[in-house]
Order: C-alpha cells, then sequence, then structure tokens
C-alpha cells in the first residue's frame, strides 16, 4: 500500500463524512419544512434565510444542555450506546460508489471509499450491528420505558433484515456479483427496478422498518413508550441518536438508489450530481410517507414482516431463478 | 514496514482481552457484549486471511443475529450477576482440566513450525480464493453432502422449536 493510496483513501473519507454531517441537519430542515408545508404550516423559517440554520441552532442548543446520566443506569453501555448507532450508519458508507471512475493526476480514481467484493454483505453486517445501540440503550436506561422500546426495535429489526437481505439476492443473482460499484455499471442501459419491481418494493419497506421511520416507528411510539429506547437520553447523546437515524436515511437510501434505482447512471449530467438528485429525491419521499402514514400496531407490523413480506421475497427469489434458469443465464 | 502485523496484533488482543472478559465479568449482558467483540475481532482476522467472505457471515449471523437474540433472552430474564464468579468443586475442576487439554494441543500444533517459520514459503493463494464464488463453488461440488445435511438438521431443529412453543401445558 504506497502513501498515494493512503491519501487518496484519507481524501475520500472526509469527503464522504463530511457529506454525511453536513448533510444530515439539510435533512433534519427538509423533513420540518416538508411536514410543514404538508401540514398546512410554515415550518421553520426565523433562523437564517428559510429557516435554514434552524437545525443548526438546535444543534447547538443540544450540544449545551446538561448531560444526564440516570443514577441506576449502566453508566459504560449507555454512553456506548449512542455512539454505536452512529459508527455503524457511517462504517456503512464506506462501500457506496456514489460514481464511476474517474482520471486525475494520472491516477484512476473510483468515486467510493472502497470497493470490496462482498460490498453488499458488508452493509447488511453493518446494518445488523446498528440494533445494538437502540436495544444497548434501553437496556441501559434501566428504566421500564427505553427497556420496551428497546426490545421491540430488536425484534422489529430482526425481523425485516431477513425480508431485506432476501429483496437484495434478486440483483445479486442477475448480476454475479455482490460489488456495488459493479452493479452500479451493469445499470447502464436499464435499471433494476424494472426487472425487480417486487424487490424494490419490499427492500423499501423493510429499509424503512429497519432505519426505524413511520409508519414503522413503533420503537418510539411516544403515545405507549414515552420516545422508546431514547426517553432517559438527553444532550450530545440525543442528539447522537439522532444523527445515526439521518445517517441510516441516507445509507439505506444510498443502497437503494445504487441496487434498484440505476447508482449514478443518467443523461447529461455527471453521475455524482445524479447520485445526489436520487438521494434528495429519496429522502424526500422518507418525509414524504411520514407525513402520510399512520403508525402501524405492533403485532401487525410482526405479522406483515413474517407473512407477508418475507414469504414475498422468497418468492421473488424463486421466480427470479427460474426466468434466469430459462434464458440461460 | 507492512500493516498487517499491526492489525493482527490489534484483532487479536481485541479477541483476546475480551474473551477474558467474558468469563470474568459478573454482568450478562457486559459477557454478551464482550462475546460480540470477539466475534468482531475474529472477523477483523478473517478479513487478514484474505477470507473476506466469511468475516462478513461472521458479523451478519453471528454478531448480527444470534447474538441480539441472546441479549434479547438476558434482559427478558433480567439475570443477576451476583453468582460466585467461579463454579465451585467438581465442575471447576473439569473446566480447568479441559481447558489445559485444549491448551496443550494448541501448543502441539503451533510450536513444531514455529522454529523454522523463516524458512517457509509465502503460501501461494489460488486465483480468487476466498470470494464467494469461490466459496459457493467449493460449497456445491465437493462440500455438497454436508452441506445439504446441515440444512436439514437444522430444518429439523426449527420445526422442533416451533412444536415445543405451541404444545400446551396441562
Amino acid at each position: 500500500m504506497d502513501t498515494a493510496t493512503l491519501i487518496e483513501a484519507a481524501i475520500k473519507v472526509h469527503i464522504v463524512l463530511g457529506f454525511i454531517l453536513l448533510g444530515v441537519p439539510l435533512i433534519v430542515w427538509m423533513e420540518r419544512k416538508v411536514i410543514g408545508h404538508m401540514q398546512d404550516r410554515i415550518g421553520p423559517e426565523r433562523v437564517g434565510p428559510f429557516g435554514l440554520l434552524q437545525t443548526i441552532a438546535d444543534g447547538i442548543k443540544l450540544f449545551m444542555k446538561e448531560d444526564i446520566i440516570p443514577s441506576q443506569a449502566d453508566k459504560v453501555v449507555f454512553v456506548l450506546a449512542p455512539a454505536l448507532t452512529v459508527i455503524t450508519a457511517l462504517v456503512a458508507t464506506a462501500v457506496i460508489p456514489w460514481g464511476d471512475t474517474v482520471q486525475l493526476f494520472g491516477r484512476t480514481i473510483g468515486l467510493h471509499i472502497t470497493d470490496v467484493n462482498i460490498a453488499l454483505l458488508f452493509v447488511l453486517g453493518t446494518t445488523s450491528m446498528g440494533v445494538y445501540g437502540i436495544v444497548l440503550g434501553g437496556w441501559a436506561s434501566n428504566s421500564k420505558y427505553p427497556l420496551l422500546g428497546g426490545l421491540r426495535s430488536s425484534a422489529q429489526m430482526i425481523s425485516y433484515e431477513l425480508a431485506q437481505g432476501i429483496a437484495l439476492v434478486g440483483v445479486i443473482m442477475m448480476t454475479g456479483t455482490l460489488s456495488l460499484a459493479e452493479i452500479g455499471r451493469a445499470q447502464a442501459h436499464m435499471w433494476f427496478i424494472v426487472p425487480q419491481f417486487l424487490g424494490f418494493l419490499i427492500y423499501l419497506t423493510a429499509g424503512i422498518a429497519e432505519t426505524n421511520r413511520a409508519p414503522f416507528d413503533l420503537p418510539e411510539a411516544e403515545t405507549e413508550l414515552v420516545a422508546g429506547f431514547h426517553t432517559e437520553f438527553s444532550s450530545m447523546k440525543f442528539a447522537f441518536y439522532f444523527l445515526g437515524e439521518y445517517a441510516n436515511m441516507m445509507v439505506v437510501s444510498g443502497v437503494a438508489i445504487t441496487v434498484f434505482l440505476g447508482a449514478w447512471n443518467g443523461p447529461l449530467l455527471p453521475g455524482p450530481v445524479w447520485f445526489l438528485i436520487k438521494l434528495t429525491a429519496f429522502l424526500f419521499f422518507y418525509v414524504w410517507l411520514r407525513a402520510t402514514f399512520p403508525r402501524l400496531r405492533y403485532d401487525q407490523l410482526m405479522a406483515f414482516g413474517w407473512k407477508v413480506l418475507l414469504p414475498l421475497s422468497l418468492l421473488n427469489l424463486v421466480g427470479t431463478a427460474v426466468v434466469l434458469a430459462i434464458r440461460g443465464g | 514496514m507492512s500493516l498487517e502485523p499491526i492489525l493482527f496484533a490489534m484483532f487479536g488482543g481485541t479477541a483476546i482481552g475480551c474473551a477474558v472478559g467474558v468469563v470474568f465479568h459478573r454482568n450478562p449482558v457486559h459477557c454478551a457484549l464482550l462475546l460480540v467483540g470477539v466475534l468482531l475481532s475474529l472477523s477483523g482476522l478473517f478479513v487478514l486471511l484474505h477470507a473476506p467472505f466469511v468475516a462478513a457471515l461472521q458479523i451478519i449471523v453471528y454478531a448480527g443475529a444470534i447474538m441480539v437474540l441472546f441479549l434479547f433472552v438476558v434482559m427478558l430474564l433480567n439475570v443477576k450477576g451476583e453468582s460466585p464468579l467461579l463454579t465451585p468443586g467438581a465442575a471447576k475442576g473439569f473446566g480447568i482440566l479441559f481447558a489445559l487439554i485444549v491448551f496443550i494441543e494448541l501448543l502441539g500444533t503451533v510450536l513444531p513450525r514455529s522454529g523454522d517459520s523463516s524458512r517457509l514459503p509465502d503460501a501461494v493463494l489460488p486465483e480468487g480464493f476466498g470470494s464467494p464464488a469461490a466459496i459457493g463453488r467449493i460449497l456445491y461440488t465437493v462440500w455438497l453432502f454436508p452441506f445439504e445435511i446441515t440444512s436439514i438438521l437444522l430444518l429439523v431443529a426449527v420445526v422442533g422449536a416451533v412444536v415445543l412453543a405451541k404444545r400446551k401445558f396441562a
């Protein structure tokens, strides 16, 4: 490993992390603004132009707040849990490509931090580790509501992980690779959402459940669980959970775009711009869902995951295999 | 200087440290978490051994699924970690005995080679070693029979679990 490769990797890591950490306040702003307008309100507008700096102000406020650790809490785990949520979300971004290769200073540079031949498994692995942040946060608080919220979420995330993973297998079978960059390149002519529409729908649903977003935001259902697993968290620890949730949304969207929506491919504009456009559209869709759908009941959620999504994803798997076998793929 | 020895020391050291913690910690949830640490470091070692696919499976299956269920049970049962550190009596003796046997066996496999390790040629990896495609091919050709037997075994376990859960205890 020569020095140039190291420098290249370091620069790319900084670009991606900077993009995500700056992107999260923007998404939060977009969410508040969009939901505001959807509910016939204006949304934030006081701080900065169009209220753009509102999230920054909120961030500073959270930073200044007193950091409370409940006296009966498990202190080590209590501190560790929010960090885990953010770390797992950020690590997953390492394999998501935001463009094809470019020539720069006589080097061929791939527009992704790294392209490993198990990229999809890597993403699934890190998201499955993300469960710990929530379940441990719930447990370490040593309080009723967080514990129930944490247990709910671990059950929910484990259930939907299965369907999520199997939904991706259809595309893996069509391309014959687990590398996200390769999958992106394979969609130059046709997006995989066309042959794998069912797979896309399953991934989308499971992805929203994985990120604990409405209508699957049961772990923090405020009518029954106060604020779920993060009830006892304050100040920056709460902000970390917030950050982790939004970074996870970006990861799920990034994977959905790369696997089903043609990755960085698009006419005229360069790859990264297309990726950014698709990412924004996808995140808007997330917000739209939250403004539209009521929350599911817990038994409905589990029944839906195990009795509808999982069989459907298996059906999709078998169907893809049969078609591929007939076409001699 | 190569990066590999440093990474090996890092992952190996973490694995051993966490493993010792699993045995000596009193709080069952902490033990479970340290076990996750062991599994994660092992997966790092797998990557260093050019087996990224195995490393990913290690994380997804063990750390991501099985250990979460472990934690689930420990939390629901609310096990108090007030039992004595080591179980006294015969169980303790057997434990130490078996640990010693395993240690000596491992020593036996490692020691004879460590003397002339400098003269060993670097292992040449076959093309595509450890890649998902290579593992898939070998799994469905050479190891097909054990693979299918394992799946039947797992199916039996699943059916058994369902039967046990559905049984009405009068």
